[in-house]
């Protein structure tokens, strides 16, 4: 099997935004991961990237970093994964394929980030600062364009599907915000979302987004500002990814540790498994197994969803951000 | 071996997260506190664990060799209150209540000045190959602000009245190193969050060097005769140096041995003391008895109290 360029970046999470068909589901036995894919685990309590063998699971090497290392983003060319340490103020350029550090670059506290759709913004949301910053990405360097002071607790964040817009949570206040990413990239709106909103994913015209403070996920209409509708999950509804497929919707329950699917047409609860230790972030790889941190509980667990089966391995203190680099996916020529 | 300690520690850590803290969090509507609560659970079992060690380490010491015997038990109780409220997280957890919001809108500031603080591994990057001697140096610079931060709290009038607590102790042991008053700990945040500002927080990944500082500081003020010798003296901050600095005639503003781990700033700005045979008596016969034997509350009072009478007359 051989995937385009095209189809083989949309395995990537961060790019997974506009659901299409990758293709890549296997059979029904899962099989081992591809020799050569790596798992990179940031260890954001003991400041390291765990690098795993994805097919033997086992540690590869440990990357150390400053200070603290929460989130991750692939570059919309794939080529380079940009890791934040929010506690040195440094951004760390990674080889995704090797792991080999590339370059790092001074950089306002980096914690939750994201590349817009059209791949031309790096929005980067700070929790402790009451920031969003939004910089330019050329391919190769970030600059500065807009930094908004956007109290309280700005947190997760999603794009609108043609890039013009980046919607952000606001945990402290209970707001979903909208800030324009043209012009002069002005805060557009913010509405009630409802208690300590975590994260926001886009849907067929509607915004999902995970309440914290209760046990479920709120569809609001970004056109009207309301919320048209809850889909309970479990307690402490957190964070939402695509399937590499694009045709379900996984969210994570931190306070009752679960992990539901969602019907993203019918926005219904399809199915929900326990996951030990705080399910945290998800990153899918080509079997369309799930490997998701266990935040509370220091370990990676490798989820097969369908069979139901989890597996625990050890990780590092307070383990968050996660990325399965598949390397076919990575090396796959420029097709299309 | 050190695996199996470490996941049963991380085992234990998320259970009391998981069982206890955030249920709490979540009836409370606090769930966006949730990673820092998750945090100060591994700060609280790190305290405790720093607590267990200086103990076993300072103890036998101190039964060993005793520069005084224990006759003041009330007053190691009110000592040892102090440490559990500082190293079990109640004063920090205080503190970082009231400072929260000011912390996040300083850093907003920071950044909004366009200004990226530096790290010392920034400003002299060999230190990136080489993180141990990173927190060495990292140790040193604070160390080197904590002798200066020290002798201003026996300098000015107003801050001396907060550190008098710490002195006014006439029953000294390892328990007395966290016997301060809560506004010096806050001043004490203060001055070290601005440090971090400038070179950046230490890295924290060697809890085991972190353990050994804490030892040195407690053992610092344990009840034993013990000198670290002719070239130790000069190198760590012994039993017998911090005493000297305890000791009746150098408390107030003409101590010597401020120094907090390394006595060689003491050395540099000619306030250090070697003689090594000296163990005076400890205390400040000045400083009212509520300072001295009174209860944990009743010595904040006064400390409080004592500040403000510094204040007017200084005005
Ligand atoms: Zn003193
Ligand atoms: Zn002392």
């Amino acid at each position: 099997m051989r995937l385009s360029r095209r189809q083989a970046l949309s395995l990537l999470p961060g790019l997974a935004l506009a659901p299409r068909a990758a293709g890549a589901q296997g059979g029904t036995t899962p099989a081992a991961s591809p020799a050569g894919d790596l798992v990179f685990v940031l260890n954001s309590g003991e400041a390291n990237i765990l690098v795993l063998d994805a097919a033997t699971r086992e540690e590869k090497r440990r990357i150390p970093v400053l200070r603290e290392v929460h989130h991750l983003v692939m570059t919309p060319d794939g080529s380079t994964l940009l890791v934040g340490d929010s506690g040195a103020n440094e951004m760390l350029f990674l080889n995704p394929l090797t792991g080999e550090l590339i370059k790092r670059e001074p950089l306002s506290n980096p914690y939750h980030l994201g590349f817009s759709p059209d791949g031309r913004f790096l929005c980067i949301t700070s929790l402790r600062r009451d920031q969003v910053d939004i910089y330019a990405w050329d391919g190769s360097a970030l600059t500065l364009v807009k930094r908004h002071s956007l109290p309280d607790m700005p947190s997760h964040l999603a794009f609108r599907p043609d890039g013009k817009v980046v919607y952000v949570t606001l945990q402290g206040n209970n707001l979903l915000a909208a800030i324009s990413l043209e012009g002069n990239f002005d805060h557009l709106w913010s509405m009630e979302i409802g208690p300590e909103p975590a994260g926001v994913m886009w849907n067929r015209g509607k915004l999902l987004v995970g309440i914290m403070g209760s046990d479920y996920i709120a569809v609001a209409d970004p056109e009207t500002q309301a919320v048209e509708r809850r889909i309970v999950t479990a307690r402490g509804a957190h964070a939402l990814f695509w399937n590499l497929k694009g045709d379900t919707i996984y969210a994570t329950s931190r306070v009752d540790s679960r992990i539901t699917t969602i019907d993203p047409e019918t926005l219904t609860v399809t199915r929900s498994l326990k996951v030990p230790g705080g399910p945290d972030d998800i990153s899918f790889d080509p079997q369309g197994r799930l490997w998701v941190t266990q935040r509370w509980i220091a370990k990676v667990a490798v989820v097969d969803f369908e069979a139901g089966k989890v597996e625990s391995i050890r990780a590092g203190r307070s383990p968050h951000g996660i990325f399965y680099a598949s390397a076919q996916a990575l090396r796959a020529p420029a097709t299309n | 071996m050190i695996e199996a300690l470490q996941d049963a520690w991380d085992a234990v850590a998320g259970w009391i997260f998981e069982t206890l803290v955030q249920p709490a969090l979540f009836a409370a509507g606090l769930m966006e506190w949730a990673e820092d609560a998750f945090d100060w659970i591994g700060f609280v079992m790190f305290g405790g664990l720093q607590v267990v060690v200086v103990y076993l380490i300072c103890r036998p010491l101190e039964a060993w060799r005793p520069v005084e015997p224990r006759e003041d038990g009330r007053s190691i109780r009110t000592d040892i209150l102090y440490t559990m409220l500082t190293r079990l997280g109640l004063l920090p957890l205080i503190a970082f209540v009231v400072f929260a919001s000011v912390q996040a809108r300083i850093s907003g500031m920071v950044a909004e000045s366009g200004w990226i603080p530096p790290t010392l591994e920034m400003l002299f990057p060999v230190l990136r190959e080489w993180p141990l001697l990173a927190l060495l140096v990292y140790v040193v610079v604070i160390d080197f602000g904590e002798y200066w931060r020290h002798r201003f709290q026996h300098m000015f009038g107003w801050w001396w009245a907060l550190h008098a607590i710490h002195h006014a102790q006439r029953q000294m042991t390892f328990w007395t190193d966290d016997r301060n008053h809560i506004l010096d700990d806050m001043i004490g945040a203060v001055w070290t969050g601005g440090l971090a500002l400038l070179i950046g927080v230490p890295p924290g990944q060697f809890p085991l060097i972190v353990i050994l500082l804490r030892v040195a500081e407690a053992l610092s003020h344990a009840n034993v005769r013990l000198s670290f010798g002719r070239v130790g003296e000069w190198l760590v901050v012994s039993p017998r140096f911090h005493r000297l600095h305890h000791g009746v005639l150098g408390s107030g503003e003409t101590g010597k041995n401020y120094a907090v781990i390394f006595p060689v700033w003491d050395w540099i700005f000619r306030t250090g003391d070697f003689r090594r045979d000296v163990f005076p008596r400890t205390g400040d016969p000045e400083l009212p008895e509520d300072m001295a034997t009174g209860g944990w509350l009743r010595q904040q009072w006064a400390g409080l109290r004592r500040m403000g009478a510094a204040l007017v007359k200084a005005r």
